[in-house]
């Protein structure tokens, strides 16, 4: 297998080098994670407010929510995260058929955690989950789990957002390769995309131990 | 690093991952107390560094890259830190305006 081909390819006229302009690229994608862990922080600050001042409705809620789905879900995504990282690896070695392949495996396990969200949400539906004035809750804790299922809803449904912004940018990517688009979907431009994609698992990591795990144990 | 090594790598760590994860589902299970929560979190930090290492390559990264993750983890702590002694500090009061049922979570929710 060849080198990365990365320092070889010309670079931007506003850059001195290939590897100056990687490095800016990759500078650029950082600041705007950055900026989207502010966009989430919030959230999780919302949450560690609401576990803290109402921790028997919050239990009492995350037992409501679908662990098993849950659970698939966050195994989806974790190996979807893998599948990223070996697609930028064989685009890194000039192995653009693997590496096409590895990106419509990855938007694959992104779209089916979307599919399994969308039954999961369903089913909260149907059982009167989400918030307002259709919302029920059987016990004294219903006023907490309302402000449970609010965080609920508004993190999955911002982070579902961003993996199907993901999932449009690597079919893209993907779609290039096949058609020899070779300087569109370029190493570097497919490791950002993985960067972008990583973060999204990383959001997922988080939240699924605080959304679906607390109260399993009933103690 | 040749491409075969890197994905047996990627394998590895794809079964860490699936570990960790069989592990935090099976604790949540056990009763620990107050435990259950800070293993749950101590294995999501766990994961996430897997991922930041192996997959966003942050062993590697560039000093600014550092810095600047740096910073946004910090400014998070500060969001934590600040808004948390606000509300850590007050105690919550009925409104007058507020019905009864309203109330429900500030009184008997917690």
């Amino acid at each position: 297998m060849s080198a990365p081909t990365v320092a070889a390819a010309p670079a931007a006229p506003q850059f001195d080098e290939r590897r100056q302009q990687e490095a800016a690229a990759s500078l650029g994608l950082w600041v705007f994670l950055a900026t989207e862990l502010m966009f989430f922080g919030p959230l999780f600050f919302g949450y560690a407010y609401g576990r803290s001042h109402f921790p028997q409705a919050f239990a009492a809620a995350s037992r409501h929510t679908d662990v098993v789905l849950g659970s698939i879900n966050t195994a989806l995504l974790l190996t979807s995260s893998v599948t990223m990282a070996c697609a930028a690896a064989a685009r890194g070695h000039d192995a653009r058929r693997a590496a096409a392949w590895l990106l419509w495996a990855t938007a694959a396990l992104g779209a089916c955690f979307l599919a399994l969200k969308g039954v999961e949400y369903a089913h909260d539906w149907r059982d009167r989950l989400f918030p307002g004035v259709r919302f029920a809750f059987g016990d004294a804790h219903a006023g907490g789990a309302e402000i449970f299922f609010f965080l609920y809803f508004a993190t999955t449904a911002l982070h579902a957002l961003h993996l199907t912004i993901g999932i449009v940018v690597v079919c893209l990517f993907a779609l290039a390769l096949r058609r020899r688009a070779t300087e569109f979907a370029s190493a570097e431009r497919i490791e950002l995309a993985g960067l972008y994609w990583h973060f999204v698992d990383l959001i997922w990591i988080f939240l699924y131990p605080i959304l679906y795990l607390v109260g399993r144990s009933g103690g | 690093m040749s491409m075969q090594s890197q994905m047996k790598r990627y394998a590895l760590v794809w079964l860490a991952l699936m570990a960790l994860l069989a592990t935090t589902l099976g604790s949540a299970y056990l009763k620990l107390g107050i435990w259950n929560g800070i293993v749950n979190l101590v294995i999501a930090v766990a994961k996430a560094a897997l991922v930041a290492v192996f997959f966003m390559h942050f062993a590697r990264a560039r000093a600014m890259v550092r810095l600047c993750a740096g910073i946004a983890l910090f400014a998070l702590a500060l969001l934590f830190a600040i808004g948390g002694s606000d509300y850590a500090t007050r105690a919550i009061h009925a409104a007058p305006w507020q019905s009864p049922q309203q109330l429900q979570s500030t009184t008997v929710g917690g």
